[in-house]
C-alpha cells in the first residue's frame, strides 16, 4: 500500500503563527516524500477543526497523519480519535509539540521556524516506522480470592460478594475474626461493640455468595487481573492436603499482623517476671473480667508501658497509645482505687477524637509519664519496679501490675505470600503499596490488593475503610459482561534475539516477564506489561522492542534532530 | 438505589479519586467544585512526605483523567445551595458563577494577563503575590483556563464600564462578559462530601508574632515559598530577599485551641526542615514539638535521618519575638529549663481546621457536625465515611484531619460502598 | 567573522515528568535554548546505550536524558535502572574518546519548568564550551 501522509500544522489562534513561519514550515514539508498533503488551520481542537481534520483524512485517503500543534499532553487522543473516526488506525498518528517547546520557549522566530520544521520532519519520518497496533480485549472472571479472615478480610468479602460475584475466602485458622476477634472492646468512640466482629462472622457465614475455606493455605497463585488461577490446600484434620484450584479475577491479601515478640529484649523482663503480661494477655484478662495478680488478687497499681519494640523495628505502631488508654479507662471505671501509670515516648493521637480520650482519662486519675526509654523492667521484693530515663536522668516507677505495648509486625505468611506473587515487601517487612500516596491498596500485579494491617499498623475502622476500598478499585474493573483493555503500547520480545539471561524479568516491576524454560527466552504478558520500556533499556541482545517506542521510531527523531 | 448518579463535592485528591473509580465503573458522576481549578490543598505542595515526590507529577495525570472522563461532569466555581430526598434520589441544586472565560474556546495562552489593568493578592498563593482580575491560580493550574474575579474586573464591577483590555487581547473569542450565574438541578443516588480541610487561623495567637513579623510564614505560606511555581519560583529567602541562616519550625500551632492533633503536622514540619536544607545546607534549623505523631511505617526512619542534621527541642510552651529585625524564640525545654535562641525565619505548623464552608454544607445536605466542626460520622459503627444520612458519605479532611493515602482510601472506600450497594 | 558554534543536542524526556516539565517551561514562556532536540520517551529506563551512543556516533554534541526525580518514576523504579545504566555510558563515551560530560542524567519534575530550561541552558553552554562532537569535526577518529 502506498503511503500517503497528511501534515496539519495548527495555529493555535495566534500563539503559533506569531513565533513560527507556517507559510516556510509548510513549504520545506511539501517537498517531501510521501507527504501528500500539508495544510494549516486556524484551531484544530476546536470542533470545526476536528471536522475539518476527518473530511481532509478521508478526501485525502490518508494512510498515516502528522498533527503539529501543542503538546501531546493536550491534544493526542483529541486527534487519535479524529483519526479512528476517519477510518485510520489511530496509532499511525504522531502528534508533533510546535507550541509548548517550540513557539513558547524560542524566542526567534527564525530559530522557533527551523526547531518548528525539524520537529515535524522528524514527526513524519517517525510514522512512517508506525505499526497499526491494535486495542486487544480481554474476557474476564469477576470473582475473588480473599486471603485472611480476620476483619479486614471479612468486610471485603461482605462489600464484595453479590450476585454475579462469587467469593472465595481463605483463613489460615480454624475460625474467622483475626485479630480483631480477640480484643475485649473497641474503642469507645468507635463503637464498643466487639459484638460487630460476630455479627459480621455471621453474615458472611449466612451469605451463599461468599465460600470459606478455614485452616487452608494459599499456594499458588498466578495470572493478571480477570484472570487469575489460585491453588487453595487444606489442613483441615479429614480434609488434609486436599487441593482445589479455583478461578478468580482480583485477590484481596488480609493477611493481618503480629505481636513484636517481648522475649526479644531482655530489658521488658516478659516471660521471667511474674504480673508483667502484654497487651493481648490484658484484653483476655478484661473479656473473663478478671484483672488479678497471680496471687489472685487485685492489683492496687499497674504501669502501662508503651512503645515497647518501637526502637527496635524501627516505627510506631499507631494503635499502642489508644488502646492503652483503653485499658486506663477500663481499670479506672472497673477498679476504682487503683493507681494507673501510662510510660509513653511521644502520645500519638492522631484521629480527632483521640485527644478528648486521653483527657478524660486524665481527669480520671491516670498518671502520665514521659520517658525516653524503658532502661529495665525488674522484680523488687513483691513489686515490680520499671526504670526508665528521660532527658537524660534515670527515673522509675513501682507497681504490681505491668502491661507492656508491643510493637505490630507482619505475620508470617507475609514473606511467603510476597514470594508467591512476586510482590515487593517495603523496609518493616510488610507489604508495599503500588503508590504509597496515591494508590495505597493496589500493589505492582494488577488486579491483587492489599487491605488492613498486612500494609502496617493501622486501627480497626481505617483498616475496614481500606477494606471497602480494595472493593472500589475491584468493582470499578472487573463488571459482570465487560472486558478489559490492557495496554496497547507494550514490550515485545524476539525469540530468536533473545538469550535467555532474564535480565529484563528483574528489572520489570510489574512482574510482566517470565522465563519460558523449554524455548530458553523470556516472554512478555500484554496484559501485565505497562509499556514503561525498562527491558527495553536493560536487554543486553536488544531483543526486546517497545511498541510505539521503537528503536527505529526513536532514531528517525534522533537522526532529524541531527540533521 | 437504582439511580446511576453520584454527587461529589470538592476536587480535592479525595474527590478526585472517588470521581474516577466510580467514573470508570460507568457511573455518571456529577463533581462540584467551589474554584475556579481542581486538585485542592495537594497542588500547592512542591513534594510530599515521607518520599519527598513531587504533588504535580503525581497529580496531574489523575487531573487530566477528570478533566477528559467522559462519564465525569465537572462544574468549576460552583456550591451546592440545596438538597432534599434521600438515598437513591436526592434532589440537588447547584449554583454556578459565571467564569466569563469558556473552558471550550480558551486555549490558555495566557495572552489576557497582562493587558488587565487590575492587579489583586493571590489568595491560591497565600497573598504573597499579585494577579490579574483575569488569571489561573498559578502556573500549571487545571483546567489551565483563566478565570475573572468579578468582584474586581472594572468592567464587571462596574469601575470601568466598557473595558475589554482581556477581551482584546484573546485570539479565541474565549472571554464572555455576558456569561449568567447558573442553577443546575441535578438528581443522584448518593452524595459524597469531599471538602477538605482549612489551615487554623494563627494571627488571633499573638505569642507567634505572626502578621507583626514579616519572617514568621505559616506552613501553607511556607509550601508555597518552596514552589516551583510559587511566587518566588521556588527560591528560599526570606522576605526582605535575604538568604536563610537559621530557622525555627513550631509544631502544634492551635492544637491546645481546637482540643485535638492533626496527626500531619510533625510529618510536614520535618518535610519544612528536609526542603530548608537542601536549599540552605548551611543553615541551621531547630525543630519545636512536643509528641512527635509520626506513626506511619516509614516516618520514624525519616525523623531519625533528619534528626543526625538538625536539632529537635521538646517544648512545654513557646513564644516568637522581634528582636532588631530578627526573631528569637523563647522556648521552655521539657526538661523545665527556660531558654532561647536566634532565628531568621520561624515556620508555624497550625492545626487542620474544617474548610470555611462547612457549616452551610452541613445545613443543605441536613447532616451535623461534630464538637470540632468537622461532619459527623458513624463511628461507633465502625464506619468512618458513613454521615447520620444514608447516602451521604464523608471522605478526606471534611471527616478530620488525615494524611493523603488516608484520604484516597476513604475515597477509594466511599467508591467501594456505592458499587457494592448496586451490584 | 566565523559564525559561533551552536551544537546539536538532543534530549530524551520521560513523558510524566520532564516532558511535563518542559511543556511548563514553554507554558510560562521560559526562554530556552534552542539547541536541543526533545524526544518524548514513557520513562528514562527506555533510553538504552544504543539510542544514546547512536546520537553520539551520527555527530550529537552532546545527550541529556532526563527523568523523574529518584522516588518519583510513574513506573516506581524506571529512574534508578537509568541512573545505573549512566555510569557505564559515561565509561563508554570515554573510550570512544568522547568527553563523559557530553552525556547528561537530570531529574526534572512536572512542576520544575523554570529548572527544565535552566538545566538545558547550562548544558547547552557546557556543550557550546566543549565544541563539536569531535568525532564528527575530526574525520581521522
Amino acid at each position: 500500500m502506498n503511503k500517503k501522509i497528511g501534515v496539519y500544522v495548527c495555529e493555535c489562534g495566534p500563539n503559533i503563527p506569531e513565533r513560527i513561519d507556517i507559510d516556510k514550515v509548510i513549504e520545506e514539508l511539501s517537498s517531501m516524500g510521501e507527504v501528500k498533503t500539508v495544510k494549516r488551520y486556524s484551531l484544530l481542537c476546536s470542533n470545526d477543526g476536528k471536522k475539518f481534520l476527518k473530511e481532509d483524512i478521508e478526501k485525502e485517503e490518508l494512510t498515516h497523519v502528522v498533527v503539529a500543534a501543542c503538546s501531546p499532553k493536550e491534544h493526542e487522543n483529541t486527534f487519535m480519535k479524529v483519526c479512528e473516526e476517519a477510518g485510520m488506525n489511530p496509532y499511525l498518528f504522531q502528534m508533533v509539540n510546535i507550541r509548548e517547546q517550540c513557539a513558547w520557549m524560542i524566542p526567534d522566530k527564525e530559530e522557533a521556524t527551523s526547531k518548528a520544521i525539524k520537529y515535524i520532519k522528524a514527526g513524519v519520518h517517525r510514522v512512517l516506522f508506525h505499526d497499526p497496533l491494535k486495542q486487544k480485549e480481554l474476557e474476564i472472571n469477576v470473582d475473588v480470592l480473599v486471603i485472611g479472615g480476620g476483619i479486614s478480610g471479612i468486610e471485603a468479602s461482605l462489600s464484595l460478594a453479590g450476585p454475579n460475584r462469587k467469593i472465595h475466602l481463605v483463613e489460615k485458622t480454624d475460625s474467622l475474626g483475626g485479630m480483631a476477634g480477640k480484643l475485649s472492646q473497641i474503642l469507645p468512640h468507635q463503637g464498643s461493640k466487639i459484638k460487630l466482629v460476630k455479627e459480621k462472622i455471621e453474615q458472611v457465614e449466612n451469605n451463599e455468595n461468599i465460600h470459606v475455606y478455614t485452616s487452608s493455605d494459599v499456594k499458588e497463585v498466578r495470572g493478571f487481573l480477570g484472570n487469575f488461577e489460585a491453588v487453595v490446600k487444606s489442613n483441615q484434620e479429614n480434609k488434609e492436603g486436599i487441593e482445589e484450584e479455583i478461578k478468580v479475577g482480583a485477590v484481596v491479601l488480609a493477611t493481618g499482623f503480629e505481636m513484636f515478640d517481648l522475649k526479644e529484649n531482655p530489658v521488658y523482663g516478659y516471660g521471667e517476671i511474674e504480673n508483667v503480661v502484654s497487651a493481648l494477655e490484658f484484653e483476655e484478662m478484661i473479656h473473663s473480667e478478671k484483672i488479678e495478680l497471680k496471687n489472685g488478687k487485685k492489683p492496687k497499681s499497674v504501669a502501662l508501658v508503651h512503645c515497647a519494640g518501637r526502637k527496635e523495628k524501627g516505627y510506631c505502631s499507631k494503635v499502642c497509645c489508644l488502646y492503652t488508654l483503653k485499658f486506663a479507662h477500663y481499670l479506672k471505671d472497673n477498679l476504682p482505687d487503683v493507681d494507673v501509670k501510662e510510660l509513653y515516648m511521644d502520645l500519638c493521637l492522631p484521629h480527632k477524637q483521640d485527644q478528648s480520650y486521653f483527657d478524660q482519662a486524665k481527669e480520671k486519675g491516670v498518671e502520665f509519664i514521659r520517658m525516653d526509654e524503658v532502661e529495665k523492667i525488674k522484680k523488687s521484693g513483691d513489686k515490680i519496679e520499671v526504670e526508665y530515663r528521660n532527658n537524660d536522668k534515670a527515673d522509675k516507677v513501682s507497681v504490681d501490675m505491668v502491661v507492656i505495648a508491643p510493637a505490630m509486625v507482619p505475620s508470617q505468611d507475609t514473606s511467603h505470600l510476597a514470594e508467591l506473587l512476586n510482590l515487593p515487601l517495603d523496609k518493616s517487612g510488610f507489604f508495599k503499596e503500588l503508590h504509597e500516596m496515591l494508590d495505597p491498596v493496589a500493589t505492582p500485579m494488577e488486579g491483587v490488593y492489599i487491605t488492613g494491617c498486612a500494609l502496617g499498623p493501622r486501627n480497626i475502622p481505617e483498616s475496614m475503610t481500606q477494606s471497602h476500598a480494595t472493593s472500589g478499585k475491584i468493582l470499578s474493573s472487573l463488571i459482570p459482561g465487560r472486558k478489559v483493555k490492557p495496554e496497547v503500547k507494550v514490550s515485545e520480545i524476539k525469540e530468536d534475539l533473545c538469550t535467555g539471561c532474564q535480565t529484563c524479568l528483574s528489572v520489570c516491576f510489574y512482574g510482566a516477564i517470565s522465563y519460558d524454560p523449554f524455548k530458553g527466552v523470556s516472554v512478555v504478558n500484554e496484559a501485565i506489561c505497562r509499556g514503561c520500556g525498562s527491558c527495553v533499556g536493560s536487554c543486553p541482545s536488544g531483543a526486546i522492542r517497545s511498541k510505539h517506542f521503537t528503536y527505529y521510531q526513536l532514531y528517525q527523531e534522533v537522526m532529524e534532530a541531527l540533521r | 438505589m437504582k439511580n446511576q448518579n453520584v454527587l461529589v463535592i470538592g476536587s480535592g485528591v479525595a474527590g478526585m479519586e472517588a470521581s474516577l473509580i466510580l467514573a470508570d465503573a460507568g457511573m455518571k458522576v456529577h463533581l462540584v467544585e467551589k474554584d475556579s481549578l481542581i486538585g485542592g490543598q495537594t497542588i500547592k505542595f512542591e513534594e510530599v512526605y515521607p518520599n519527598m515526590e513531587c504533588a504535580t507529577c503525581m497529580l496531574a495525570p489523575k487531573q487530566q483523567e477528570v478533566l477528559q472522563h467522559e462519564n465525569i461532569t465537572l462544574y468549576l466555581l460552583s456550591q451546592v445551595k440545596k438538597t432534599e430526598g434521600s438515598a437513591g434520589e436526592f434532589k440537588v441544586q447547584i449554583e454556578k458563577k459565571a467564569r466569563y472565560v469558556s473552558l471550550i474556546n480558551c486555549i490558555g495562552c495566557g495572552a489576557c494577563y497582562d493587558p488587565c489593568p487590575v492587579s489583586l493578592d493571590n489568595e491560591f498563593e497565600q497573598g504573597m503575590s499579585q494577579k490579574k482580575a483575569i488569571a489561573v491560580a498559578c502556573p500549571g493550574a487545571l483546567p489551565n483556563v483563566p478565570a475573572i474575579d468579578a468582584d474586581n474586573c472594572l468592567r464587571l464591577n462596574g469601575k470601568k464600564k466598557g473595558c475589554n483590555a482581556c477581551e482584546q487581547a484573546c485570539g479565541f473569542g474565549a472571554i464572555d462578559f455576558t456569561e449568567k450565574d447558573e442553577t443546575i438541578n441535578l438528581e443522584v443516588g448518593a452524595i459524597i462530601v469531599a471538602t477538605g480541610f482549612d489551615q487554623f487561623d494563627v494571627s488571633g495567637l499573638a505569642q507567634f508574632g505572626y502578621g507583626k513579623h514579616p519572617n514568621v510564614y505559616t506552613a501553607m505560606e511556607f509550601e508555597r515559598l518552596y514552589a516551583q511555581n510559587g511566587p518566588t519560583e521556588g527560591k528560599l529567602t526570606l522576605r526582605e530577599e535575604r538568604p536563610i541562616k537559621s530557622a525555627g519550625i513550631i509544631h502544634c500551632i492551635g492544637r491546645k485551641e481546637k482540643g485535638y492533633c492533626s496527626g500531619v503536622c510533625c510529618m510536614y514540619s520535618m518535610k519544612f526542615a528536609h526542603f530548608i536544607k537542601d536549599k540552605a545546607p548551611e543553615a541551621e534549623i531547630h525543630e519545636f514539638h512536643t509528641d512527635l505523631c509520626i506513626p506511619g511505617k516509614s516516618h520514624q526512619r525519616f525523623y531519625e535521618e533528619l534528626s543526625k542534621k538538625i536539632d529537635f527541642i521538646r517544648y512545654e510552651d513557646v513564644e516568637v519575638k522581634g528582636n532588631n529585625g530578627n526573631l528569637e524564640i523563647i522556648y521552655t525545654h521539657s526538661n523545665g529549663k527556660r531558654d532561647s535562641i536566634k532565628s531568621d525565619m520561624v515556620i508555624l505548623s497550625p492545626a487542620m481546621i474544617p474548610s470555611k464552608g462547612t457549616k452551610d454544607l452541613a445545613k443543605v445536605l441536613g447532616i451535623s457536625q461534630d464538637s470540632m466542626g468537622f461532619f459527623s460520622t458513624q463511628d461507633q459503627n465502625l464506619s468512618p465515611i458513613d454521615s447520620e444520612k444514608e447516602g451521604i458519605f464523608i471522605i478526606g479532611c471534611a471527616e478530620g484531619p488525615k494524611d493523603i493515602p488516608d484520604s484516597v482510601s476513604q475515597a477509594e472506600a466511599a467508591a467501594g460502598r456505592i458499587l457494592s450497594l448496586l451490584q | 567573522m566565523e559564525k559561533k558554534f551552536k551544537p546539536n543536542i538532543v534530549g530524551f524526556l520521560c513523558n510524566w515528568c520532564s516532558y511535563a516539565g518542559a511543556d511548563l517551561a514553554g507554558s510560562s514562556k521560559t526562554d530556552v535554548d534552542s539547541s536541543l532536540s526533545v524526544i518524548r520517551v514513557m520513562c528514562s529506563s527506555r533510553v538504552n546505550s544504543n539510542l544514546v551512543l547512536s546520537a553520539l556516533l551520527w555527530g550529537s554534541d552532546g545527550v541529556l536524558v532526563a527523568g523523574c526525580h529518584p522516588g518519583d518514576c510513574h513506573y516506581e523504579k524506571g529512574n534508578y535502572y537509568a541512573r545505573r545504566r549512566f555510569a557505564l555510558l559515561k565509561k563508554i563515551a570515554e573510550v570512544l574518546n568522547l568527553e563523559p560530560d557530553r552525556i547528561q542524567l537530570s531529574w526534572i519534575s512536572a512542576s520544575e519548568g523554570k529548572r527544565y530550561a535552566e538545566v538545558v541552558n547550562k548544558f547547552a553552554e557546557d556543550i557550546s564550551k566543549l565544541g563539536p562532537n569531535p568525532l564528527t569535526s575530526n574525520p581521522k577518529v
